[in-house]
């Protein structure tokens, strides 16, 4: 019982974290498990991929609703995400533990630098206008003939730019999410926004929109290669949600930028015992 | 007088904003119903205080789950919630396609399809390297 509580619970932080940060969870989640709860890396990857299929299917419909994602481009790198995933999925059983420590530890490492720097980004973001003379409401502003593939993937103000870096970087999000049980974003986003010139908060929900597809992808062969384990996947998912829940109402009245420092300085603890585990 | 609006003036908008309230609806369903499944699986699971790390877990089973939910075993409620979880980004896909077919998007169907053939091509490849 005292388990089952303390997963449950270990889910509703990593699901309240995550959701204030803009993460899906799945980097909190892995670590918890390992160091928290001994689980093998590879059995806590598969739970924490379970983990945020949830938290990106609850996130999704909101963010579509409000028309914030852009189903078109994420269905286009969707398909490449879930490759990659698929690939990724499969290499994940032929990797020993400590290289996917090893992996997980360079993953924290950047994710920590991505978060300290994201601050300055975002204020940058709501700052910047969208263009002169162009309506923020009409995607046939933009310069491509109507009926053009990359004018349907146009949103207000933007049409994504370089679909071929995109498709790479798709394929390798899906690989890094299937190996480590991410949901991919920390790669996406930034490869949406900065590559493809997105703006940030369409990256940010198109991205989590592609996040369930893509862990999906690689679930399917945990999961028939018996690498779920329901026992332990049922109470963590249950707290994620939870935790997710309650982070999306008390964003507004939180401070981000202790939390952000406080989150980085969890991220660099956690990298140091992954190297650790890596090199032991 | 009637005034007439110009053919296909504000209708791919409407059918846009159609087919991602569609799809936002199949994910609060899924979601709804795989969590609500796994929080009765947790709370069987509480009550029969079993722990969650135990040695070996229940193999996943179709054919057990229906038998597993009759008898209120935690297991037939968690397997039938995990395969929720994995099959809402899917339905999403798959309702995405019908919006994009009602719409006559025929190359954005298409891109759902292909996310379905690559799904369906882990569940095969998954079972052929199963050990």
């Amino acid at each position: 019982m005292t388990v089952l509580l303390l997963l449950a619970g270990g889910g509703f932080g990593a699901g309240i974290f995550g959701s204030l940060l803009g993460l899906g969870g799945g980097i909190l989640i892995v670590p918890l498990l390992t160091f928290g709860f001994g689980l093998p890396f590879r059995e806590a990857v598969g739970v924490s991929l379970v983990c945020v299929i949830v938290t990106s299917s609850a996130a999704a419909g909101v963010y579509l609703e409000r028309h914030l994602a852009n189903l078109r481009l994420g269905m286009l790198l969707e398909v490449f995400t879930a490759s990659g995933a698929l690939v990724g999925g499969l290499i994940a059983f032929l990797l020993p533990d400590r290289v996917l420590a090893g992996l997980f530890a360079i993953l924290l490492a950047y994710t920590g630098v991505t978060m300290l720097r994201r601050g300055a980004t975002a204020a940058r973001e709501d700052a910047r206008a969208v263009g002169p003379g162009a309506d923020p409401a009409d995607p046939a502003d933009l310069a491509d003939p109507p009926g053009a593939f990359r004018a349907a993937l146009a949103g207000p103000g933007y049409r994504p730019a370089r679909l071929g870096a995109g498709i790479g970087g798709s394929l390798f999000a899906g690989i890094v999410s299937a190996l480590l049980g991410v949901g991919g974003g920390i790669v996406k986003v930034p490869l949406m926004h900065l590559v493809m010139g997105v703006p940030l908060k369409v990256a940010t929900a198109t991205s989590n929109l592609m996040i369930g597809v893509t862990a999906a992808a690689s679930a399917i062969v945990y999961l028939m290669r018996g690498g779920i384990d329901p026992l332990v996947a049922g109470p963590t998912a249950v707290g994620v949600f939870a935790g997710a829940m309650v982070g999306s109402r008390v964003a507004q009245r939180i401070d981000l930028r202790l939390l952000r420092l406080l989150f980085v300085a969890v991220l660099a603890l956690t990298a140091v015992q992954m190297t650790v585990r890596a090199l032991g | 007088m009637t005034v007439v609006a110009p053919v296909g003036a504000g209708t791919a908008a409407s059918r846009a904003a159609r087919v991602d309230a569609s799809i936002a609806r199949v994910l609060r369903a899924g979601t709804l119903l795989s969590i609500g499944l796994l929080a009765i699986g947790v709370a069987l699971m509480a009550s029969a205080g079993r722990s969650p790390l135990d040695a070996t877990w229940p193999e996943l089973d179709l054919g057990r789950i229906p038998g597993d939910l009759l008898a209120l075993r935690p297991e037939g409620f968690l397997w039938l919630g995990l395969l929720a979880t994995l099959s809402t980004p899917l339905l999403r896909v798959g309702a995405a396609v019908v919006g994009f077919l009602g719409a006559g998007e025929r190359r954005m169907a298409g891109l759902g399809i292909a996310v379905l053939v690559v799904i369906a091509l882990a569940v095969v490849v998954a079972q052929g390297t199963a050990a």
